[in-house]
Formats: structure tokens, C-alpha cells, sequence
């Protein structure tokens, strides 16, 4: 865990395209969920950004 | 023979194999059913209980073929005896031929359609593959990941602005339209492919044509091309397959003039009532040459399959 | 831009090979080979993308050409992400979407775990299996609704004949609750070839020798089979579950032509829903709002895929 925090502090990509993978992954589950409107209306914004957030830090250095 | 401690015994063996094949004649049953269903009348077609066995009837074919309008008795007797046998089986039906049906036309636009655009993203494709294989493009990974996600995108989302252009550029419902759609569609796929399959051509070869005094272009037709073959021609079967088989744009941008067959196979109605050995003449017609295809090919099929889908 | 990448790529390729060239300099070579792939993607894909997400946020009407077109912000997104309509679309593509993989991994898996016990034909069994997945989904899709009737229907048939029911009691595409279920079935029918090749791949990349250490441990065939055999085909399945999972979010074929979105609207997927709204009512804004929503996800899942795809190539 303390790894992946440094990892997120010093820039690096792994942990950041794990952080955007859960992102998206949490976006498409809350797109799609049966349980609450507003979770849907707030999933693409999460989606979107952890999407975004996987293309800037893809160029980040391993 | 040596003996392995993984390999599994004949009892395994046998299970496995049974389970395998049992669910293969599951499989099987809906695409048999199909050809079946062709070549039943229409009264087996609807019979209860699905008739397994039954007397093969030529009528979804020509009803496939021809479109026909109802006749009374009176009718057939005065339009006189039957040409040929195609009238005659109409003439059972108890109804008169109005004319060829457009299915020849769909047919012929999907072979056409299909193998245009093949042709012409196999061009696109190993020219550009070979530039990717050996050239040192920067952001290349950006590159063929993007190009790589165009072929995931949602058919209908960019159906809506390629609709709009097509229309601004008149080239909807035209043959070269979809050729162009469906080249742009497959690339995506067939330059990552291909990437793959020059990778894998070691550059010595091309070096040693260079110095032997082949200019870059030659290398890539006489050494390159040669080499790459088999990619190149698994790789076409794939873009071939899906051009062949793609829906979702042929039902939105093409209309009367350049409509492939699946979206016009689903719209066959007989004279009264959905004609469902006519449907089943086209699905065999259109879907056996797949099957064929595909069993002809296996060994490259399913390799390219898994292929593509992991390799990058 | 593309000019510039084009001829740093040329620049980048070893002078050793460039000194030697007579005729077309590599620079023009790598530029003549790209160009018409980059050109057909640009005007085919990327054009047309980043005019939806014009498009997106306006309240243009392909319908009524002749009207101005309005700005309109972000009222479409807002429109589409508060309706409640479209989240129940969403549902249905995300019950599908579920049990598909689950039905597809679990008798995908099956299947490639038997084949890979390497019987006698297992090649030509295995052709036959994948037949299904080569063929156009939407004629097949159309055959299934054959398939279905009640009475005269061989699935019908096979359920009565299996279970006792009456063939003519129940209809798969005409009943609220069975119709979801048709067009899984189906798709099961079709795809499961896919993950299993996938799991065969991956079965086929493990190297005998680990069995045999465990066999010389003395593992049982059962531990081997969670510690071994599973683990390291986890990736593979993973990558066939994000590939199907893309694929059938956007399905469209074989569904519209199965069940056409209904009865009512059980059945109407995302991608179905979306035809009706930008081909139907031709509310192109809406409708490409709507599209960005659907490709933004995807985008999103692919680029999954790709991480999960190093992962699996780095074994």
C-alpha cells in the first residue's frame, strides 16, 4: 500500500493506470447498477475522468 | 510413444471427448435446422412437430429467387401450362411468377462490397504495417492503440456523422461508400495484424536486398510480401468474414441501390405470411460459403482469432 | 502534425540502410505507406467522432436541415444522464451483458479445459464449435426468431419435449420475462467459441513441466487445478471477458433482429435505443450526445483491455 502511495507521488505509471483503471471500472458499474438515479447521472463524469486520466498517465514513466 | 505423468489418461480422455462432442451436435442443431428448413415446403417449414424427416421441396429457393402474386384456379388455367420447372413449383403454390426477386442483386453487392473492400485494406494495411513494422514512428504505441480502438467503437454512435457525410458527399447507398466504410473498418484490425506478422520477417533479409542493390520498394515487394503471405491471407479472410457479415452499417446507410444481404434476408415475406424457407434458402446461401470457408481454413482461422485479440 | 511524425520517422530509421537506397528516399517511402491508412482513418473515424461531440452539444435535427442550429451546452448530456428511461436501458444491456459472461466463461472455460485433454479429433470438434461465431449475427438473429416460435419452433420443441411443458405455452420473444433471456441465449450460442479459444490459448501457454513439479510434490489434481491451471489463465480469461464485455455493450445485430428491443422494452440494449433515438425521431444532438456517452465507456474499457493485454504478454 505504502508503495502504490509512493508510487502515486512520484508520478509513476503503474499505480496512476491502476487508480484510472478503477475509475472506469467503477464508472461503467455505476452506469449500469439497477439501485440509484443519481448514481447513473454521475457515472459517465466518473468514466470521462478516469478515461482522460488513463491516457495522460500512460505517458508517465514506468 | 513416451509416457508423460500430464498426459491424461484414455478414461479422461474418452469423457472429455464425449462431453466435446456432445456439445458440438448442440451447436450444430440451429445451423442443420437452417439448411434444413431450405429445402422443406412451406407447410413442413410450420409443421407440428418439427418434421425431421420430410419430402425436400425446391419452393424456398425459387420463392428466393422470384417474387410471385397469388392466382385463382381460373388464372392458372388461363395463363396455360408451366415453362419450366421453376414455374411449376410456383404454379403448386398455387401462385404465378411477377418477376426475379432482388436477392441476386443483394447477393451480388455483398460479394462485391466484401471483396472490395478487402482488396483494398489488404493494400492499405501492409503498406502501412510495413511502415510500422519498420520505420521508427514516434508515439507509434499511441498510434496502434488508437487505431486499435476505432474498430471498438459503437457501430450507431458513428453512424450518425458518417451518415450526415455521406449524404453531403453523395455517397450514400453507393457501392464505393461502403467499400471506403467498411476499408476504414477493417484497417484497424488488419494493420494490427499485419504489424504482427512483419515483426516477425527477420530485417536481415531486406537489408541483404538493399545491398544488393534493390531499391527500399523492391526489398518490400520481393522480399517482404513473399514472406508475409500466409498473414496476409488470414488476415483477409478476417476482413472478408466481417465486411460479409457486418449489419449495422448496411441497414443505415444503404438502401435500394447498394443494400448487402443480411439486412435484406430478414425482410423476405412470402405471399401471406413470413416464407420461412425462403428466409432459410438466403441464410443457407449467404451463410454456407462462411462454413466452408471456415472449415477449409481452420488452422489459420483459429489461430488469427486468438491472435488478435492478444496480441499487441 | 502527421507530416512532422512521418518524417521523424524517417529520420529515426538507421542511416546504414538510408545510404543505401536508390530511388524513393525511405522518408517518402514510410510517408506514401502511412498516408492513405492515417487519411481513411482521419476522414472515416476521427472526423466523424469529433463531429458527434459537436454535434453533442447542440439541437441539430438531420430531419429539418433548413433550421439554424442551436448551442445548447451541456442540456443534452444532462437531459440523458437524469432520464430514467435510458438508465433502464442501461439495466438491460447490464443484465445481458452479465449473464452472457457469466454462461460464456463458465462453458467457454468447460469446453477448452475437455479440448485441451488433447482427444483424438479435437481439432475438427473444435471447428465445428466455432462455426457459430463466424456467421452474420443479424441473419442468424433472424433464423432464432424461427427457432423461438411457440409450437412450430425447435427450441420450443426441445424445452417441451425436455421438460413436459406445452411447446405452444410459452413464447421466448414475446414474454416480458423470457425475452431477456432469448437473446442471452442466443448469444451464448453464438460467442462462447470465442472465450473459449481465448482459455485454450491460455491452457496451450503453460509449459508441462509445472504439472510435473506438482506432480512430484504429490499435489492432487484438484489443488493443481486452483493453484496452477487457474492462475495462469486468468489473464487470458480476463482479456476474453473485457473483449465480450465490449463487444456486447454495443450490441446491436444480433438483437435487433432477434427481438427488435421488445416486447415493450425489455430487450432494447443501449445501442438499440440509440438507433430508435437518431434514426427514428432523428435527434441527431440528443442521439450524439448519447453516442459520446456509449464510446467514452468503451474507450474506457478498452484502454483496460490494452493494460490487461501488456499484462498478458509479459509472461
Amino acid at each position: 500500500m505504502t508503495g502504490f502511495l509512493n508510487g502515486l507521488l512520484r508520478l509513476r505509471r503503474g499505480p496512476w493506470e491502476m487508480l484510472a483503471s478503477i475509475l472506469i471500472a467503477l464508472g461503467v458499474v455505476m452506469l449500469m447498477q439497477p439501485f440509484a438515479l443519481a448514481l447513473y447521472t454521475w457515472s459517465f463524469l466518473v468514466t470521462l475522468t478516469g478515461t482522460v486520466m488513463f491516457v495522460v498517465v500512460s505517458h508517465f514513466p514506468e | 510413444m513416451s509416457y508423460s505423468i500430464t498426459e491424461p489418461t484414455a478414461r479422461v480422455k474418452w469423457l472429455a471427448g464425449g462431453l466435446v462432442v456432445a456439445y458440438a451436435l448442440i451447436t450444430l442443431v440451429p445451423l442443420l435446422w437452417i439448411i434444413a428448413t431450405g429445402f422443406k415446403s412451406g407447410a413442413d417449414s410450420i409443421a407440428y412437430p418439427p418434421k425431421v424427416l420430410f419430402e425436400p421441396s425446391l419452393e424456398g429457393y425459387v420463392n428466393l429467387f422470384t417474387d410471385r402474386t397469388r392466382a385463382t384456379p381460373e388464372m392458372l388455367e388461363a395463363a396455360g401450362p408451366p415453362q419450366n420447372w421453376v414455374e411449376q413449383v410456383a404454379r403448386d403454390q398455387g401462385q404465378v411468377i411477377a418477376g426475379p426477386s432482388r436477392f441476386g442483386e443483394r447477393f451480388l453487392n455483398s460479394v462485391i462490397i466484401g471483396f472490395g473492400s478487402t482488396a483494398l485494406c489488404m493494400i492499405l494495411g501492409t503498406a502501412a504495417a510495413y511502415a510500422f513494422s519498420r520505420f521508427r514512428v514516434p508515439l507509434k504505441d499511441d498510434l496502434m492503440f488508437f487505431i486499435l480502438s476505432t474498430r471498438m467503437m459503437p457501430p450507431i454512435a458513428v453512424a450518425i456523422p458518417i451518415f450526415l457525410m455521406f449524404r453531403q458527399l453523395g455517397l450514400s447507398d453507393t457501392h464505393l461508400g461502403m467499400i471506403l466504410l467498411y476499408t476504414a473498418v477493417n484497417l484497424s484490425l488488419s494493420v494490427w495484424l499485419l504489424k504482427g506478422f512483419i515483426d516477425e520477417i527477420p530485417v536481415e533479409y531486406e537489408e541483404a536486398a538493399l545491398i544488393d542493390g534493390y531499391t527500399r520498394f523492391q526489398a518490400f515487394y520481393k522480399v517482404v510480401l513473399p514472406q508475409a503471405a500466409t498473414g496476409i491471407a488470414s488476415t483477409a479472410i478476417f476482413c472478408l468474414i466481417f465486411a460479409w457479415n457486418e449489419y449495422a452499417f448496411a441497414v443505415l446507410l444503404t438502401s435500394g441501390n447498394a443494400q448487402t444481404a443480411p439486412p435484406f434476408i430478414p425482410t423476405i415475406i412470402g405471399v401471406g405470411g413470413k416464407d420461412w424457407p425462403a428466409v432459410a434458402a438466403g441464410a443457407t446461401l449467404f451463410l454456407l460459403p462462411v462454413m466452408v470457408f471456415t472449415i477449409l481454413l481452420r488452422k489459420h482461422l483459429l489461430r488469427g482469432i486468438t491472435f488478435g485479440a492478444l496480441r499487441k | 502534425m502527421t507530416h512532422s511524425l512521418i518524417e521523424r520517422a524517417a529520420e529515426g530509421t538507421p542511416p546504414g540502410i538510408a545510404q543505401k537506397l536508390r530511388g524513393l528516399s525511405d522518408r517518402s517511402i514510410a510517408w506514401i505507406f502511412v498516408a492513405p491508412t492515417i487519411f481513411l482513418l482521419l476522414a472515416v473515424n476521427i472526423f466523424p467522432l469529433i463531429w458527434t461531440v459537436y454535434l453533442s452539444f447542440t439541437d441539430y435535427r438531420v430531419n429539418r436541415p433548413n433550421r439554424d442550429i442551436e448551442w445548447v451546452g451541456l442540456a443534452n448530456y444532462e437531459r440523458i444522464l437524469g432520464d430514467a428511461g435510458i438508465w433502464s436501458t442501461m439495466q438491460a444491456t447490464a443484465h445481458f451483458l452479465l449473464w452472457t459472461l457469466v454462461l460464456q466463461v463458465l462453458i467457454g472455460f468447460t469446453l477448452a479445459y475437455l479440448i485441451n485433454k488433447k482427444f483424438r479429433g479435437n481439432d475438427m470438434w473444435t471447428t465445428i464449435i466455432v462455426l457459430p461465431m463466424m456467421l452474420s449475427p443479424a441473419v442468424v438473429g433472424n433464423f432464432w426468431t424461427f427457432l423461438y416460435q411457440p409450437q412450430i419452433g425447435l427450441f420450443n420443441y426441445a424445452v417441451g419435449f425436455v421438460t413436459g411443458k406445452d411447446p405452444a405455452s410459452f413464447s421466448m420473444i414475446g414474454d416480458v420475462s423470457l425475452a431477456p433471456w432469448a437473446i442471452i441465449i442466443a448469444d451464448t450460442w453464438m460467442w462462447t467459441p470465442f472465450v473459449m479459444l481465448i482459455c485454450l490459448a491460455g491452457l496451450r501457454s503453460i509449459p508441462d513441466s509445472i504439472y510435473e513439479a506438482a506432480e512430484c510434490d504429490r499435489a492432487s489434481k484438484w489443488r493443481q487445478f486452483w493453484t496452477i491451471t487457474l492462475p495462469l489463465v486468468l489473464p487470458f480469461l480476463m482479456l476474453a471477458i473485457l473483449f465480450r464485455g465490449i463487444e456486447n455493450f454495443k450490441m446491436f445485430d444480433l438483437v435487433v433482429q432477434l427481438t427488435g428491443g421488445g416486447p415493450g422494452n425489455v430487450t432494447t440494449l443501449s445501442s438499440i435505443d440509440l438507433k430508435r433515438e437518431a434514426f427514428e425521431k432523428w435527434r441527431t444532438g440528443y442521439s450524439s450526445a448519447y453516442g459520446v456517452i456509449l464510446f467514452v465507456t468503451v474507450f474506457g474499457l478498452a484502454s483496460i483491455y490494452v493494460k490487461a493485454l501488456n499484462k498478458v504478454k509479459e509472461r
